[in-house]
């Protein structure tokens, strides 16, 4: 860009000295012309020079505006920004100058004709000829004034050629010639004799017509020149005499003035076409002259306004593209210069206010990657918890959710955000909330914790439920936590932990008094069986003391099993194997029901086989219950690689378990089996609690039951110690 | 590659130069002017070559003598001894003006050579005297008798004189460009 510029104010330059070049020369060389033939060799070698150095300038100087002009209809016809406005005005221009300067030609042109037509055509010929008839007749007749005296002098001379007679003839015939006429005598175009003064030219233009005349054979004449008049005769004896005057100089000026303008007048009319032609030359150059100075003043003030708006608009094209370091190199003191001065500050200033909006936006970015981070952080950890949250603006839209509410809840949170939470919400949910969020209300510190019983899917479970109002510094509300914790599993292991302690007491308080009742029963019966042998009442009260001691016992053992559960022995094994295990002693013992295993694919994990295999028993001993004679149970053992979770189901197509018992279905003591104890489930729920998974129940499709077991399979602290870690009551004791 | 703007417009500009030039030579146009009639003598220290200058004056250079303007001729005669198997030496050479001019007051023809001034009574006398010539040409070296010697001569237009006026018109012009080839003739040893 700033080549081009460049480039084009030397063009400028170049045109204009070439301009000024062409008119100085030209003036130079006519003023040249007009000294007249008298210039010097040296002189004549400069002027050529000079006309041609001049005709190479003017040839330059088309040549620049004719290459101008051209680039212009070029750029016009490549639609180039600022051509079509540039060819314009130099159109404008050059017609502006053409029309008067096409008036004038063809104005000085017919001017010049008619001048010389009337010049060569009119009286002034006739006058010419006039004047210079009268110059010759004045001189001839002073020629033949001259006459007499040449008459006399030849007559004188008639008869002698001697030399010395020459004086005495001058001196004779000096009377009769006019005052200022001298005598010469010549013999063979030689002076030999003379009287009076004659000026040098006079006398050798005299001698120049004295040989002319030599070779006519004329014997007498006159000679007029355009300054003297002359008469001469031939004697005999060969001596030409002649009478010669100089004119007076004013009248020979007169008359030299006069033969001059006559040869200008029929050179003129000679060279007519000529003339004319070199003035039209001259007027056709001067024409060129001024419509290329006009189209150079066109295409000069067109780039003038062109050049700096072609610069803005590439300018606001880079400015558009992004590029802002862009500034503009065009320096002029009127509107232009201001206005692309503008341009680049106002690109500096966009510059640097980009620069600060990146600057803000890198530090919005790492705020926004800041605040992500830690969104996501306490995303996970929310998701890490055991707890629902549900977070709730001031508008009532839900801001946040876990995944532990979406499971608690059975809601799905991917939608969830950015709703009113009365849409996601379950009516009863919904109204739970609501009324804490009342009472919160009215609370100290706006925190209400509530335990609260709801209807999930098909069963009631236990949460409980925090429920916080967030308040700015400045008190105003921002909108609500809700924390959903479910109870039901620390429900359950409280309730087996009330249950092994009051199993672990009526265990000892009952099994010590029952070894002395067994004892004395049958002391009892060694000393007075035979003492009551024919009393059978004695027999069947003792039998049955004992046979209810027994089952006492027996109890008591139950109780005693579930109230001291081993310690976990945990070891590197393979699941599947050991399930596998339990499954083959059912289908022997229970051939009428059709036993199913399937195993995908879980590797080898860490748990208690002992505990995993009795679990399994107690499951599997449930669905056999369950089935009766006939039926079938469909044991899977899967491995949830990305959750790192083992999960067992046992599936059975029995009549399933009623509504009213799910709630307490993995509570001690609760069976609806004839002879059970209620403890199955119970055990297996506290193996799934003590490996650190749960266990659930669900229908199964298209009818029976599906107890789901899951335990993680690299629970932590087993990797470390090889053991888990022994479960602690509220008491700090080890159960 | 597509040619830059500065080479079309060199193109176009000298294209229409050449289409705005007269039409050359090759059209017919008036009698070349020459020299004929080369002979003469050679001896002692001088040659005297006689030549006669043909189709020297169109009819508007006579008419143009007639009203006064003056027409001049230079002459150069070059006399050279001539080898068959060698370059020819160079014996002299003479430049030779000629001028003729109409005097209307006196009318007669002022023919100016450089031996002095002649005056003619018509202009025909004047045609003649201008375009028949002898001139003397100083040699150098012995002429040798029996020898080839030959003469070369060519004539051009010198000026033209105009009057004042005209001559600042037509500075930058010539009226008429009178030039003949060099012509040669052989001379005669004694």
């Amino acid at each position: 860009m700033g080549a081009e510029h460049a480039k084009l104010r030397r063009e400028r330059w170049a045109i204009g000295v070439v301009a000024v070049l062409v008119a100085a020369l030209t003036f130079f060389e006519a003023h040249l012309a007009a000294v007249g033939g008298a210039v010097t060799f040296s002189s004549n070698i400069v002027i050529f020079a000079l006309i041609n150095l001049n005709v190479i300038f003017v040839v330059l100087l088309i040549f620049l505006v004719t290459r101008n002009v051209f680039k212009i209809l070029l750029d016009r016809r490549r639609n180039l920004l600022g051509a079509k406005l540039r060819s314009r005005l130099v159109l404008i221009f050059i017609c502006f100058s053409l029309i008067p300067t096409m008036l004038l030609f063809i104005a000085a042109t017919n001017i010049t004709t008619t001048s010389i037509k009337s010049w060569i055509g009119g009286r002034v010929g006739q006058a010419l000829t006039g004047a210079i008839d009268i110059a010759r007749e004045r001189l001839e007749e002073e020629a033949r004034a001259l006459s007499p005296a040449a008459e006399s002098a030849a007559a004188g001379l008639l008869g002698t050629v001697d030399p010395a007679s020459f004086p005495r003839v001058l001196e004779s015939s000096r009377s009769l010639a006019p005052a200022g006429t001298a005598l010469l005598f010549f013999e063979k175009d030689a002076e030999v004799a003379r009287d009076g003064e004659v000026p040098p030219a006079v006398r050798a233009e005299v001698l120049t017509r004295i040989k002319a005349v030599n070779g006519d054979g004329d014997a007498k004449g006159t000679l007029i020149g355009d300054e003297f008049a002359a008469a001469w005769r031939r004697t005999p004896g060969g001596v030409i005499v002649v009478a010669v005057r100089s004119l007076p100089p004013a009248e020979a000026a007169r008359i030299r003035e006069i033969t001059k303008a006559y040869d200008e007048y029929h050179q003129v009319r000679l060279l007519d076409d000529p003339i004319r032609a070199s003035y039209v030359g001259i007027l056709i150059l001067i024409t060129l002259l001024i419509v290329f100075a006009a189209s150079w003043m066109g295409i000069y003030l067109a780039r003038q306004i062109t050049v700096p708006v072609q610069l803005l608009a590439e300018g606001t094209e880079e400015v558009a593209r992004g590029n802002l370091d862009v500034s503009l190199d065009y320096r002029s003191r009127d509107e232009f210069g201001t206005l692309v001065a503008s341009f680049n500050r106002m690109t500096a200033d966009l510059k640097a206010m980009k620069g600060n909006l990146e600057e803000t936006n890198a530090s919005l970015t790492r705020t926004y990657d800041e605040l992500r981070r830690r969104t996501a952080f306490i995303e996970t950890i929310l998701d890490s918890i055991s707890t629902g949250v549900i977070v709730i603006d001031r508008h009532g839209r839900i801001a946040m959710i876990n995944k532990v509410a979406e499971r608690l809840l059975r809601i799905h949170t991917d939608g969830a955000v950015g709703r009113m939470y009365r849409e996601v919400l379950r009516e009863e949910h919904y109204e739970a909330i609501r009324s804490l969020y009342r009472e919160a209300g009215e609370a100290a510190g706006g925190q209400v914790e509530r335990q609260v019983e709801l209807v999930v899917g098909e069963t009631r479970i236990a949460f409980r439920v925090s429920l916080t109002a967030l308040r700015d510094d400045a008190g105003e509300y921002m909108g609500l936590v809700a924390a959903f914790d479910d109870l039901s599993q620390t429900m359950r292991l409280q309730r087996v932990l009330a249950w092994r302690e009051v199993a672990r007491r009526i265990a000892h308080d009952i099994r010590n008094p029952l070894t002395p009742i067994q004892l004395s029963t049958e002391r009892m019966q060694r000393k007075y069986a035979a003492v009551h042998a024919e009393d059978p009442v004695f027999a069947e009260c003792t039998e049955a003391i004992l046979s209810e001691v027994n089952t006492l016992k027996h109890l008591v053992d139950e109780f005693t099993r579930f109230a001291r559960m081993p310690v976990l022995r945990v070891e590197e094994g393979d699941l599947p194997v050991e399930i596998r295990t339990v499954v083959e002693t059912y289908r022997t013992s229970h051939p009428g029901i059709h036993w199913e295993f399937r195993q995908e694919g879980p590797p080898r994990l860490w748990f208690d086989p002992v505990q995993i295999r009795r679990a399994v028993t107690n499951l599997l001993d449930n669905a056999a219950a369950a089935l009766g004679e006939r039926g079938s149970v469909t044991v899977t053992c899967t491995h949830d690689e990305s959750a790192g979770r083992a999960r067992i189901d046992v599936a059975d197509d029995g009549p399933g378990i009623p509504l009213g018992d799910r709630g307490r279905l993995f509570e001690p003591y609760f069976s609806r089996r004839e002879g059970g104890t209620g403890l199955g489930l119970a055990i297996v729920s506290a193996i799934a609690n003590d490996h650190g998974g749960t266990v659930r129940m669900r229908d199964n499709t298209p009818r029976g039951t599906v107890f789901e077991m899951e335990f993680p399979a690299h629970p932590p602290a087993m990797e470390k110690t090889g053991s888990m870690a022994p479960v602690i009551d509220d008491g700090g004791r080890e159960i | 590659m597509p040619l830059g703007v500065e080479v079309r417009v060199l193109i176009a500009f000298f294209t229409l130069t050449l289409l705005g030039l007269p039409p050359g030579s090759s059209l017919a146009g008036p009698p070349v002017p020459g020299i004929s009639e080369i002979s003469g003598t050679i001896r002692g220290g001088e040659a005297r070559v006689r030549f006669t200058l043909r189709n020297a004056f169109t009819p508007e250079m006579v008419e143009a003598l007639k009203s006064g303007i003056e027409i001049s001729f230079k002459i150069t005669v070059e006399v050279e001894r001539v080898y068959r198997r060698w370059f020819n030496r160079p014996m002299g050479q003479v430049r030779y003006t000629r001028s003729v001019r109409y005097d209307a007051l006196s009318r007669v023809y002022r023919l100016h050579r450089d031996d002095g001034d002649e005056l003619l009574a018509d202009v025909l006398a004047a045609l003649d005297r201008m375009t028949r010539f002898e001139v003397v040409v100083p040699v150098t070296g012995g002429v040798e008798k029996g020898k080839p010697y030959r003469a070369r001569v060519r004539a051009r237009l010198d000026k033209v004189g105009l009057s004042e006026p005209l001559r600042s018109i037509f500075f930058f012009s010539s009226l008429w460009d009178v030039e003949t080839d060099w012509a040669r003739g052989n001379l005669q040893a004694p």
